[in-house]
């Protein structure tokens, strides 16, 4: 932080330190407590800025819930007309700045997270700062706090490490690009993770949950 | 006469549901929040901490509580909306009385007046019996221990009975008698130490949500899950094993895990022998299980069954947590038991990471029944048939034992007892039978031939509907009080703001009824406090021993565990350490479960079965949370789930009307085509009203012990009703789904 | 912005920009007959302002998403067949979203209320002492008594007025008028700053230095008139110097600060006509659910552009990740992450 920022900013600022978001999907229980806790914050009351699908209901109750991942080298800012997409010292995207955004949705259709949103009724981009309120006062963000299944998890790697399986990554291939980011994700084996990997039909634990294919279907649904 | 007034769609108008979306002053509004009160979630057992954000004696948002220790911030959806029911343009502020055209206000006395003559009318004309009262388990203890006492000694009929009684009772039961005690035997802590976790029909990340994390922590330290569910639900997507069971068949399931447990000797023989009685007896009425049995009567192929029995049988801790989907049935309290058989005959009681658990699914479910609403037990969990406990209870309360009333009907049976004519009038508070009975149809009957109908409530239900008279109740941040958790912790419920307008809060409108009746001398009460201080002295001694339990060190210590019977008692969190049971002898009782198949059968002309449930998004029957708009945005109505094979082989595309019909009512609503539930099986949740309750399906037939209803199975058949096309009204509610007007 | 090297060709334009103001200030001013030596301060602001103005837009419309927007705005906006419509519509939008601003009002009225009191105040301010430092404008009394003053535009008289009257007062208090309009709407920005956790914490060091310099400017200017009005001229020579100071500091951050913004939002009027001519167009349809997530023609500006900023989204057999939609990029992306966990379903 800048002296200046001291002097202007706010005294009690402790920045978001050396803790870090981490984003679990494969915890997802899609109970959509993220979204309702999102839409409470006082900076876009009553709008949420978390998203959450499912990934495929007809086959699977799988969600994919997704925050900012907070780019080393956002796609967003770069692709602003603008200059209306700031990041700051702590390495947390903002949202857009709300003098600057002219609405362009470039940000919106560029982000290879799919994060930023057009929200018409106010003519500019709008997306998940990390609840900068919160987590720059030493607080944790809205979605981590009430996440059920903490598929949302915020804290220094050092206590995930000591309390969580898995490894962490915040490095992601899109074709060609690696984009390396503040939020992590959870992955066994360590190394970037290939976002279209997704596309293969690779055969899930519970591929055949009702034992189908072993013993057939039941008498009535034949 | 208590038919409804007016029209459906009339009462919708002017009593809601409305949806409420924002804050008292909406989003812009700028008051100052002036206090922040500790106090817990509203809703289910789990009773999570909340912080509520108050300004003008309106509560205007939540902040998580994170030194909460059960929770430590989360909460569900329904948590972080909960805060909008308050301030809410449905509130009732005045008591409302039945006309020919609606409901009109009364005065406060009018309408205690009025109650009490009816009271004393029907009782006078019928006998004491014929007025009963049904309460319900969102009420704090103080208050489940003033109905119960009231209804004994205020009325003194015997019919008393709550809304516990649709959700945790053959849990209840069977605890009592296999292990000699009605609660969790463990507080959720040792979740996370098991080294196997087995979930029986438990849709957790719905119903139960923040025990996903409870069960995660578990599994980042190796354990593996098993789950037992017809429907792949949101946490059994990710279980190690799934036993993707046809309703019904538990504790088939169980007693061929048992049986694989004996055959691969996966026992604790030595807890077994010195610790249990009836091993032996347990095990020969599973004998006729074998794998291929089991996989026929289940629908699990024997592979999964062995790989479960293998899971739980090696590990060297385990927990297995049930609900509602083994408990719902007319044999509710074998499937618990044939649970409790598998803890025993692994030993997995008194020791860390280890227990049998039932997730309570009410608020107050397990302060509620055992501190004295339930028709055969009084406070302390004492049991009402039992001498003893007769005679201690009545010298607390100044009577002798025969002043007490014998056990009365249960709340399915007063149903009956209405349409036999035998129960005449009828207080009710805190519950919503039009949805959440079984064979809605009947309930409605049943309310209509009614001779006088009062109820207490902050909103009108739409039972209320039918009521002659509704008094405006308090709502949760309206009071204060204790509540026991899920886990038998209890903990300290806090106001946040006053009743609005002329509503009181519950206990003042019973104070104020026993007046009228004369009988104000056993209710001696300023307010809550006094009450608790009352149940303490009641219960001590007793099983649920809140003895040494005050006020303030429920909210020092973030609640504590019965039996807590000194001030310097630590409560207890695990029960059954040593392992010393409940029963005189100290031993656990294997208790012989032969599967029973369930009471309807599906046939030719129902050839499906039908499971209920409940959605993330709403609560019970929905009096709360479908006034909640940002929860009913999130599933705004029912939706029939069914397979892609039984959808092809009806005809049936995803999104399209689908009419299910039981033998004693149907619903329409949109299908929801997806591979995640069995294919002989369909799903529909329950919370809604107006012809889309799921229980205008369900059997009302009962378990013979625990007299809970068999919501979790019944046959059906389905037809296609057209296409699906909404029709949203100005407030965004989807108002109709095409079906016809019910007459 | 990185201002590691100076940009050649914007250093270029902002020098011919500067040149421009000298010689419309000499040109206006009857080759400085007119001139106010006592603004010679001012005017060097001034010069500075424009030429940092026209340097700092000359960057910004280089780089590669501005400059392709600037040339769709100005193609569609001037599309044979669309022009009569366009420059109607055009005439609304500069009234509602630059003059009115009603996209705030809907954002937050409290908010619209104080950006309008400053926006006026400023307007107000510039439309008066821009014309008067440059020479454009002068006032001589007319006749021996000094009762009446005329005002003269250049070389042409425009109107004369009694000194006591309404107009001279309007003269003589605008200043006065747009610093109290200014003030309005510090003071509630900051309130809302202050009160507001959410605005608090998402406020830069950058906001608060715009507030306060025009807080700065403000209140120095008013003082300027309680010390001429009230205290007999006490302190007037040092006020008028802070006043200076703060004017021409102000100036000189405007190009380089927040309040660039002003030159920047009409770019929003281009995005209205950019938008209308993609969406008359096709649509994109995501290579994952088929369905329409945004303009083809956007779609394919951006992935001209991503190169350029060394962003390279395609891949060798999956296609470009650009062309699936951002619901289905956070379904693979949830799903990839499954499966790297062990394939939960």
């Amino acid at each position: 932080m800048s002296e200046l920022e001291d002097f202007f900013g706010r005294s009690e600022h402790a920045g978001v330190g050396d803790r870090i978001y981490v984003l679990d999907q494969s915890r997802c229980i899609g109970c959509n407590a993220c979204v309702q806790a999102c839409s409470e914050c006082e900076t876009h009351g009553g709008r949420s800025m978390m998203h959450l699908e499912t990934v495929d209901r007809a086959t699977s109750t799988q969600t994919a819930p997704m925050v900012c991942m907070h780019c080393d080298d956002p796609t967003c800012a770069e692709v602003c007309p603008a200059d209306a997409i700031k990041k700051t010292e702590d390495g947390v995207v903002q949202s857009a700045e709300k003098s600057r955004c002219i609405g362009c949705s470039n940000c919106v259709i560029a982000c290879p997270f799919g994060v930023p949103e057009y929200v018409p009724e106010f003519d500019m981009m709008m997306k998940c700062n990390m609840c900068y309120d919160r987590t720059s006062v030493g607080s944790e963000p809205m979605c981590t706090s009430v996440c059920p299944s903490q598929a949302l998890w915020f804290g220094t790697p050092e206590e995930f490490y000591a309390t969580r399986q898995g490894s962490l990554s915040n490095e992601f291939q899109f074709g060609n690009r690696t984009v390396t980011t503040r939020v992590h994700t959870v992955v066994h084996e360590p190394g970037p993770l290939d976002a279209f990997l997704g596309r293969s039909s690779q055969p899930s634990v519970v591929s055949d949950p009702f034992g189908i294919d072993e013993i057939g279907l039941p008498e009535v649904a034949r | 006469m208590a038919r409804a007034p007016l029209t459906e769609a009339e009462l919708i108008e002017r009593y809601g549901p409305h949806l409420n979306r924002t804050p008292p002053g909406g989003w812009e509004n700028e008051t100052e929040v002036d206090s922040v009160v500790n106090t817990h979630c509203c809703f289910c057992g789990q009773q999570c901490g909340i912080k509520l954000k108050v300004a003008d004696n309106a509560v205007v948002g939540f902040e998580p509580w994170y030194d909460f220790p059960f929770n430590e911030g989360k909460l569900c959806p329904k948590g972080v909306k909960r805060y909008l029911q308050g301030s809410h343009p449905d509130r009732l502020t005045t008591s409302l009385q039945r006309t020919a055209g609606g409901f009109e206000p009364i005065g406060y006395d009018a309408a205690i007046d009025r109650t009490v003559a009816e009271m004393r009318r029907i009782q006078d004309t019928y006998g004491k019996d014929a007025f009963s009262v049904v309460s319900g388990s969102s009420l704090t203890t103080e208050k489940t221990y003033l109905m119960g006492k009231f209804a004994r000694l205020g009325l003194g009929t015997a019919n008393v009975d709550y809304n516990g009684r649709l959700c945790m009772v053959s849990a209840a039961a069977a605890n009592k008698k296999a292990l000699g005690m009605d609660r969790a035997s463990n507080s959720w802590s040792d979740i996370p130490l098991a080294d196997v976790v087995f979930v029986a029909g438990a849709n957790i990340a719905e119903c139960a949500p923040i025990t996903t994390d409870y069960i995660w922590r578990a599994r980042d330290r190796g354990a593996s899950l098993i789950m037992a569910d017809p429907r792949v639900t949101p946490l059994a997507r990710t279980a190690d094993c799934f036993l993707g069971l046809r309703p019904g068949t538990d504790s088939a399931l169980m007693g061929a895990i048992l049986n694989q447990l004996v055959e691969r000797d996966l026992l604790d023989h030595d807890f077994i022998e010195h610790h249990t009685v009836g091993f032996d007896e347990a095990v020969a009425a599973v004998a006729d299980l074998s794998l291929s049995a089991a996989q026929e009567i289940t629908g699990v192929p024997a592979s999964r069954i062995e790989q479960a029995a293998e899971l739980w049988g090696r590990a060297a801790t385990g927990v297995l947590l049930h609900a509602r989907g083994i408990e719902h049935h007319s044999n509710g309290v074998q499937n618990v038991l044939s649970c409790i058989n598998l803890g025993l005959a692994t030993g997995r009681y008194g020791k860390p990471g280890c227990g049998v658990m039932t997730i309570t699914g009410q608020a107050n479910g397990q302060g509620g029944r055992e501190q004295g609403q339930k028709s055969d037990q009084l406070p302390g969990a004492r049991d009402i048939g039992n001498p003893d406990h007769r005679a201690v209870v009545a010298e607390h309360w100044g009577v002798t034992p025969e002043d007490l009333p014998q056990a009365g009907l249960s709340y399915e049976e007063q149903f009956q007892a209405i349409l036999d004519g035998d129960i005449r009038g009828m207080l009710m508070i805190c519950t919503n039978p039009m949805v959440a009975l079984p064979d809605t149809n009947m309930v409605r009957a049943a309310l209509e031939k009614l001779e006088f109908f009062a109820v207490i409530d902050f909103f009108l239900s739409e039972t209320g509907h039918h009521a002659d008279l509704v008094f405006a109740g308090s709502l949760h941040e309206e009071d204060e009080g204790v509540v026991t958790t899920a886990e038998g912790r209890c903990v300290k419920i806090n106001p946040a703001v006053t009743p609005p307008g002329e509503a009181r809060r519950d206990w003042e409108i019973i104070l104020d009824l026993a007046r009228g009746l004369g009988t104000q001398r056993y209710f001696p009460y300023k307010g809550p406090r006094d009450i608790f201080e009352e149940i303490r002295r009641v219960t001590s001694g007793a099983v649920a021993d809140y003895a040494g339990m005050t006020w303030e060190r429920l909210e020092a210590e973030h609640g504590l565990f019965w039996p807590c019977p000194t001030v310097d008692h630590p409560g207890t969190p695990r029960l059954y350490e040593g392992p010393r049971f409940a029963h005189p002898d100290g031993k656990a009782r294997f208790l012989p479960v032969r599967h029973q198949p369930p009471a309807e059968q599906v046939d030719a002309e129902y050839p499906l079965w039908l499971t209920t449930g409940r959605v993330i998004s709403q609560f019970l029957s929905g009096t709360q949370t479908r006034r909640i708009g940002p929860l009913v945005d999130q599933y705004p109505e029912p939706l029939v789930e069914l397979h892609p094979r039984l959808a092809e082989r009806f005809g049936i595309a995803d999104g399209d009307l689908v009419r299910v019909a039981s033998r004693r009512g149907e619903l329409t609503a949109p299908a929801q085509v997806v591979e995640t539930i069995r294919p002989d099986t369909v799903f529909v949740p329950y919370h809604w009203a107006n012809g889309k309750q799921a229980n205008l399906l369900t059997n009302p037939v009962l378990d013979p012990v625990s007299k809970i209803p068999a919501y979790k199975v019944c046959a059906v058949r389905l037809e296609p009703a057209g296409e699906h096309r909404p029709v949203v009204d100005d407030r965004g509610t989807i108002i109709t789904t095409g079906e016809e007007e019910r007459a | 912005m990185g201002p590691a090297q100076l940009d050649r060709r914007a250093l270029t334009l902002g020098l011919i920009g500067a040149v421009l103001v000298v010689f419309a200030s000499a040109a206006g001013s009857g080759w400085f007959r007119w001139f106010d030596t006592a603004l010679a301060g001012y005017l060097f602001g001034v010069v500075f302002f424009v030429f940092g103005t026209v340097y700092r837009y000359t960057v910004w419309l280089r780089r590669p998403p501005t400059a392709k927007l600037h040339a769709r705005g100005w193609q569609a906006l001037w599309r044979t067949g669309q022009r009569g419509r366009n420059s109607r519509s055009l005439l609304e939008l500069i009234v509602r979203n630059l003059l009115l601003q009603d996209f705030i009002w809907k954002r937050s009225k409290s908010r619209w209320v104080a950006h309008q009191s400053l926006f006026w105040g400023c307007v107000l301010a510039v439309a008066v002492t821009f014309p008067l430092t440059l020479g454009w404008i002068h006032f001589t009394s007319v006749g021996q008594r000094a009762q009446t003053y005329e005002a003269t535009v250049t070389t042409i008289p425009v109107i004369e007025f009694d000194v006591g009257g309404v107009i001279a007062w309007f003269f003589f208090h605008a200043l006065d008028i747009s610093a109290v309009l200014v003030l309005i709407g510090v003071f509630i920005f900051l309130f809302r700053r202050l009160k507001e956790p959410g605005t608090a914490a998402t406020t830069r060091a950058n906001d608060h230095l715009a507030l306060a310099g025009l807080f700065a400017v403000s209140i120095t200017g008013l003082m300027l008139t309680v010390s001429h009005t009230f205290l007999d001229g006490e302190f007037y020579s040092f006020i008028n110097v802070l006043h200076a100071l703060t004017v021409l500091v102000g100036l000189a951050y405007i190009p380089f600060g927040k309040l660039f913004h002003i030159f920047q939002r009409p770019a929003n009027l281009g995005v209205r006509f950019y938008r209308a001519e993609a969406a008359a167009g096709a649509g994109q349809v995501c290579s994952q659910c088929g369905e329409a997530y945004a303009s083809q023609l956007q779609v394919s500006d951006l992935k001209d552009i991503l190169p350029d900023l060394g962003f390279d989204y395609d891949s060798d057999g999956d296609g470009n990740w650009q062309d699936v939609c951002p619901a289905c990029r956070r379904r693979l992306i949830a799903r990839s992450q499954s499966l790297r966990v062990g394939g939960f379903g």
